[in-house]
């Protein structure tokens, strides 16, 4: 038995260093890397082909090449260009918002010493709900009949037209929705992180008279700011694929200031069945998701953080 | 109650049988066809054992239907499947469905704007099976269903293919809180100067100062209209109604409501017809409940049956679940009109629909579903749909109009209320009244640019001019690149 695992031991090396042949683990791992390759490659090159003709389902599916012209028709449309400044404004907004709210709740519920546990599960719940069943919860409570939220800015003269069939409010109101649903993500986050910053350093800063605003910026911050990073890149990926709560709530509207480019896409590929242009439009979403990764990638290798 | 469709009441009903044939040919609205359903047993049992799916709206003649799928089974032996859908959801599954060429849906519910009329060339004609002698016939002929009904619902461009059999039709109609206008009615007459009570001699401006009296003089209800003006089909729906009163139109083409048209020619939004209809719209939704911007028909029907408007255009079928105890606060209170009249016409947006089959299917699945077509439009099913405790639509065939207990049920109490408001419906559905939207290829995408830019003017970040200017250009726009794809042969991916 020595000898047999010896032997296989020694195979394995020679086939590591190059020795001919695929290695064990690599022979291992081929069903699963095959099986991603036709779940997920030949998919996305599809759809990289899809960009590149007119796709019509009219009379028969149909493929026509178009090169470049539903890239170029997607740096011209004004309704997609409106609908990305919508979404940087959206994707600032919300993560922005999230970001703030979640450390300085998550900084509060740290320096609980009594009832840590019950208030942490009151604060995640809004995490559990699915975002249309929030979108939906939503939608009533700003409903102008007989939404709580209405009726409580009504009596105070705060707001008397319908939030989320107004301009000016309704966007806000979509952005408030997915804050209140994703800030405990954030919260859960930096909770980790807190609990893995050094306590004998804390204490002695203590001792050493650093007051807590010191101790934040000096200690607290440095330790966490890889796990804030990481809040960071979670929420900025689903910032930018946000669709549930805007679909259920406000379609898009009123006069497409609710209209993000997720929900562009879904018209153009499921209402108007344009999917070469669809398929653009999607390819350039991803672009810009990789983009923003790739800026936080950066910064956590810059921290050391990312292998 | 409940009754199920025996084979042998089917048989009779069809008109194999004398007694069906008495009932409903008596006022002698049998249509013209010769041969009004014959059938034997035989045609109705050779595809026993198939498995039918069919893709609907989650509509309430589906919802009867699917509830009383026992007596297509024990008519015919197929087991029909029945999936609704919101419209959004149904209309992917069917375009994926024809686009991939599987068939997997062998019934379709065909919208005639978002199915039928981009995807018409996939449905099977039904002339065909009717002709067929070895498959039962339509019973009392296509000449029974409503003429305006089967030409919006049913064919595409010309009369001579038939791709699916009206279904259902709800209609817009003027739903209004009689209660209140039998109480203020003499007082908002000698303040109004003209006689509130709805009917389709009122014009949308008189409309626009009832309701302000409503908003100004009581508070019974915080608002005197409301309207389903959400960014959404329904915004479409309810602008229409006053575009088309105003003389304003989508295209100057002939019968591209009804039959349909592949080229309706040039938008016709820009003209000043339809600029003034906007305005009017803007106007009008500017004193309606301020929740109207953010409604859909159901969450108007729902404001209008918990009192918190008098008045509202809305689809008729609304009236069963407002006449609900468990539902409405306002039963036993409601009237019904044909909408106003604008400066040139009454104008009743139709939204009916009507159910193909697939002919990406097989040949024997589509025979098949022709049965089910057969059975789920007939007057016996339309009639078990309308008394039905989960249903309520009203029929697409005129003889069931005639049937004594259907007429009984036109008038309070009823038990089938939807029929309560068949006199409104009935004027509504005149060639002249009836509202008919584009039946275009590329409506989709038409209505998606009018109702954008609608919301757009009522949210006051645009004129009715430039909202109204800027639709056409994309109508234009989505027509043009729609031809052009169209045009081309049929190929594969």
């Amino acid at each position: 038995m020595a000898a047999t695992q010896t032997e296989g031991r020694s195979s394995s090396s020679k086939n590591a260093s190059g020795g001919g042949g695929l290695s064990l683990e690599m022979k291992m791992l081929l069903p699963v890397l095959l099986l991603l390759a036709i779940l997920s490659v030949f998919p996305f090159f599809y759809i990289i082909w899809m960009s590149l003709n007119t796709v019509s389902l009219i009379n028969g599916i149909s493929f026509e090449f178009a090169g470049l012209s539903n890239w170029t028709r997607m740096f011209t449309d004004v309704i997609v260009g409106a609908a990305w400044v919508r979404a940087a404004l959206y994707f600032v907004a919300t993560v922005g918002l999230e970001m703030v709210l979640g450390v300085a709740i998550a900084l509060l519920v740290h320096e609980l010493v009594w009832g840590k546990n019950l208030v942490l599960s009151l604060l995640l719940l809004p995490m559990f709900m699915a975002p249309v069943i929030v979108g939906l919860l939503g939608r009533f409570l700003t409903d102008s009949s007989y939404g709580l939220y209405a009726f409580v800015l009504r009596e105070l003269g705060i707001f008397e037209k319908d939030i989320l069939g107004t301009s000016s409010s309704a966007l806000t109101a979509v952005i408030l929705m997915d804050v209140w649903e994703w800030t405990p993500l954030i919260i859960l986050i930096v909770l980790a992180g807190l609990a893995s910053v050094n306590q004998y350093v804390i204490e002695a800063a203590k001792v050493d008279g650093a007051n807590y605003v010191e101790r934040l910026r000096y200690i607290v911050a440095p330790s966490i700011a890889g796990v804030v990073v990481v809040a960071l890149l979670v929420r900025s990926m689903d910032a930018i694929r946000y669709f549930d709560i805007i679909t259920v709530t406000t379609n898009g509207g009123p006069g497409n200031t609710t209209k993000i480019i997720p929900i562009r896409l879904y018209e153009t590929a499921f209402r108007f069945f344009d999917l070469g242009y669809a398929a653009a439009i999607g390819l350039g979403m991803l672009v810009f998701s990789i983009l923003v990764a790739n800026v936080f990638v950066r910064i956590l290798d810059s921290k050391g953080l990312a292998k | 109650m409940r009754r199920r469709v025996s084979r042998r009441g089917f048989l009779k009903m069809t008109g194999a049988g004398l007694a069906g044939a008495a009932v409903l040919g008596a006022a002698g609205c049998g249509g013209g066809s010769a041969t009004s359903g014959s059938s034997s047993g035989d045609m109705w049992e050779q595809f026993a054992g198939t498995t039918l799916n069919f893709v609907s709206e989650n509509t309430s003649p589906t919802s009867a239907i699917a509830a009383n799928l026992n007596g297509f089974k024990e008519l015919t032996g197929i087991n029909v499947n029945v999936l609704q859908l919101e419209l959004g959801a149904l209309v992917q599954k069917v375009a994926l469905d024809i686009g991939s060429g599987e068939g997997a849906y062998q019934v379709v519910y065909a919208d005639p704007y978002q199915i039928m009329a981009p995807y018409h060339e996939a449905l099977a004609d039904l002339t065909e099976f009717n002709a067929d002698e070895n498959l039962p016939s339509i019973p009392k002929g296509v000449d029974d269903f409503i003429p305006t009904q089967l030409a919006a619902a049913g064919r595409f461009e010309n009369e001579e293919n038939l791709y699916a059999l009206p279904y259902d039709c709800p209609t817009m109609i003027w739903m209004y809180r009689k209660d209140l206008f039998d109480k203020y009615g003499d007082q908002m007459s000698q303040d109004l100067g003209f006689d509130p009570t709805p009917s389709p001699s009122v014009t949308w401006e008189q409309y626009f100062q009832i309701a302000n009296w409503f908003n100004e003089n009581q508070d019974e209800v915080p608002y005197g209209t409301g309207h389903q003006a959400r960014q959404y089909d329904s915004l479409m729906c309810d602008f229409s109604n006053i575009l088309w009163s105003y003389g304003g139109d989508y295209f100057n083409s002939k019968g591209v409501g009804s039959l349909g048209s592949a080229d309706p020619g040039p938008c016709t939004l820009d003209e000043p017809e339809a600029l003034e209809a906007a305005a009017f719209y803007k106007k009008l939704v500017s004193i309606a409940h301020p929740g109207s911007v953010s409604w859909d028909w159901n969450a108007t029907d729902e404001a209008f049956r918990t009192g918190q408007i008098a008045m509202a255009p809305n689809w008729h079928e609304f009236a069963a679940v407002d006449q609900d105890p468990a539902e409405s606060t306002i039963v036993g209170k409601i009237g019904y009109s044909p909408l106003p009249k604008g400066p040139v016409r009454n104008a009743n947006m139709w939204g009916g629909t009507g159910v193909g089959i697939n002919g990406a299917s097989p040949i024997d699945e589509q025979r098949a579903a022709w049965l089910f077509l057969v059975w789920a439009t007939s007057p016996e099913t339309m009639l078990m749909g309308m008394k039905s405790d989960v249903g309520g639509g009203t029929p697409t065939r005129g003889s069931l109009y005639e049937l004594p207990e259907v007429k009984k049920a036109m008038e309070p109490p009823s038990n089938m209320p939807n029929l309560l408001t068949y006199d409104a419906v009935s004027e509504a559905w005149k060639p002249e009244n009836i509202g008919l939207r584009p039946k275009i290829q590329s409506w989709n995408e038409c209505d998606t640019a009018l109702y954008t830019e609608v919301s757009k003017m009522l949210a006051g970040l645009k004129s009715p001019e430039e909202a109204m200017t800027t639709a056409k250009q994309y109508f234009d726009d989505a027509q043009t690149r729609v031809e052009n794809l169209a045009a081309r042969p049929r190929g594969v991916a």
